[in-house]
């Protein structure tokens, strides 16, 4: 993975009179990193966004985006981003075509007739182009919205919250979209969420907020890894015995039985390739290993603490 | 960037129903003043020169015209400034409120070319609404009515302007009374800039246009004054080209006072709109 750092956003703060939305938000997101910035609802998400796009003036702090300061080099590095905040709005008395042309001409790019059809057909709205967005549902604004990110072929894409009421077929579209995104565009996309296994599906790094602060940041991987998962071993029989022999090749490990095939470990996830390895070679039949707790877990974890 | 959003602009406002609701109350408007002068315009006219006839003999076509655009402008000037913040009180607010606002913010385009290029887009919009009403007024006034000479009752007497004497002050009248439009238009544009709503901007221009008039029209001292400093003042000075002599000193100042009011409200709507936190 390339380390270029593309976005570096640094002691982050907003207040809106004598509320304080984002405290201390700092983070780092580098070039090809599909990232998730991750935090529950009222975490300062998305004014931190917000903040990122020049749409809300911090009170302190500092955002550099491909290496220069936002405020002071706005509409050149806008002209490289394309976002949706919150959720898009288009203008509803025109067509889907119509409106991708008004935000093309102001995009800071040639954008031809070809690129607008063609970035349809991209997310899935060929034959829709005429028709006004008003009739929309909200998936189809959704996709709208991520043609119109597309539009001028940004470097970096900034979506906030793209799956926020979708149903479950068009979440998936957005997370299969975003993916292609990275996989054939090769952009840089920032996810923001409070659906941890939106991030897990699609982003490699990621930073978690929780009350205007950071949290912590990482690999997903990593820090997936790093975190302790309750692990269900579901054996064919001799439970018993199993954990006898876990409990000397991992002296540490904290398990019980749970009935005479289950056990129950709490086990760091990058163990779990070798507990199998060491029961399958101690000659126990393993019908199924479950890990049980996820991100989720660790979210809610970090997010209280 | 100012002129491709400025050609955004255009294209938002002919595709809003709300635009032609200003055309098209204009129209009929003008039509049913000119359909009713045309059934019962010569009672209407004896009523106004009554007074006179002891002492004047009145010939030729008096309800004519040049009159009947008269009569026009000064029955819809009070009423088209609504017609104008409807559309221009919602070009900042009405975006915020749609949630586009957002979205257009997040282009490479400056805040202060945005306010400018809807106060172009609202120029234009405004030049037309008073094209059209010169049209309807002047022009089919005229092939309805013929032409004439124009009498017009002012609070000095009875002027009586030779027909070949008039077209050039109704151009200037119009012309003045855009810039008045242009001010109604510049007012709502700052207050759409305050406001997250569509409504608001346009009850707030309607409620200052009333309070101002209301200020104008009382005969108290203590406004004695802040009454030439009102934009309202200075609205119907359109009618002064109506005069005889033109008291062009006296228009001079209302222009320069109408252009310093357009200025003072595009900065306001900048200053504002540029410190503003897009929330909506």
């Amino acid at each position: 993975m390339n380390q270029e750092p593309i976005i570096e956003v640094k002691g982050l703060q907003k207040n809106f009179g004598a509320f304080t939305a984002v405290k201390d938000v700092s983070f780092t997101v580098n070039k090809g990193d599909v990232f998730g910035f991750l935090g529950p609802n009222g975490a300062g998400k998305s004014t931190t966004m917000r903040c990122m796009l020049s749409l809300i003036k911090p009170n302190a702090g500092q955002i550099n985006i491909f290496g220069k300061n936002l405020f002071e080099a706005r509409n050149e590095i806008l002209a490289q981003v394309g976002s949706i905040v919150e959720k898009p709005d288009f203008y509803k008395y025109l067509s889907a075509r119509k409106n991708l042309e008004i935000f093309a001409r102001i995009s800071g790019a040639d954008v031809s007739q070809q690129t607008i059809f063609e970035t349809l057909d991209f997310v899935g709205l060929t034959g829709r182009e005429k028709d006004k967005v008003g009739g929309f549902s909200h998936g189809m604004r959704q996709r709208l919205g991520i043609a119109q990110t597309l539009l001028h072929k940004p470097e970096l894409i900034i979506l906030d919250e793209p799956t926020t009421g979708l149903d479950p077929q068009g979440i998936i579209e957005v997370r299969d979209l975003i993916l292609r995104l990275k996989n054939e565009q090769n952009k840089t996309v920032i996810l923001s969420s409070h659906q941890l296994a939106e991030i897990e599906h699609v982003a490699n790094r990621m930073v978690i907020i929780n009350k205007g602060q950071t949290i912590i940041e990482g690999s997903v991987s990593e820090l997936m890894n790093a975190q302790e998962t309750l692990l269900s071993v579901e054996l064919l029989e001799r439970s018993n015995e199993a954990l006898q022999l876990l409990q000397q090749q991992f002296p540490t490990l904290k398990a019980e039985v749970i009935s005479p095939k289950t056990l129950e470990l709490n086990v760091e996830r990058s163990l779990i390739p070798a507990i199998n390895a060491a029961l399958v070679n101690g000659g126990f039949a393993v019908v199924a290993l479950e890990p049980k707790r996820t991100l989720e877990d660790f979210f809610i974890q970090m997010t209280q603490n | 960037m100012l002129w491709k959003n400025t050609y955004n602009e255009f294209i938002k406002i002919l595709a809003k129903p709300r635009s032609y609701i200003g055309l098209a109350a204009l129209t009929l408007l003008i039509l049913i003043i000119l359909f009713a002068m045309k059934a019962d315009g010569r009672m209407y006219i004896s009523f106004v020169t009554a007074s006179f006839e002891q002492t004047l003999s009145f010939n030729g076509n008096i309800l004519n015209g040049n009159l009947i655009a008269f009569i026009v402008l000064q029955m819809l000037i009070v009423h088209i400034p609504l017609l104008v913040a409807l559309v221009t009180g919602d070009l900042l607010s009405g975006e915020a409120a749609m949630g586009t606002l957002r979205m257009l913010l997040t282009k490479p385009i400056s805040r202060s070319q945005v306010v400018f290029s809807k106060l172009i887009a609202a120029a234009v919009y405004t030049f037309i609404l008073v094209v059209w009403m010169g049209f309807l007024a002047l022009i089919v006034g005229r092939w309805m009515f013929g032409t004439g000479d124009l009498i017009v009752l002012n609070s000095d007497g009875l002027v009586i302007l030779n027909y070949a004497d008039i077209l050039w002050r109704y151009g200037l009248a119009f012309a003045v009374a855009y810039l008045a439009l242009m001010t109604i238009a510049t007012l709502s544009i700052a207050f759409s800039a305050f406001a997250d709503n569509s409504i608001g901007p346009i009850v707030s221009t309607m409620a200052v246009i009333i309070l101002f008039t209301i200020i104008g029209s009382l005969d108290v001292s203590v406004f004695e004054h802040v009454k030439p400093w009102l934009f309202t003042t200075h609205m119907a000075s359109w009618r002064s080209f109506f005069s005889d002599p033109v008291p062009w000193s006296a228009i001079w100042e209302s222009v320069w006072i109408l252009l310093v009011h357009n200025i003072l409200f595009v900065a306001i709507a900048i200053f504002k709109f540029k410190r503003k936190d897009i929330t909506t």
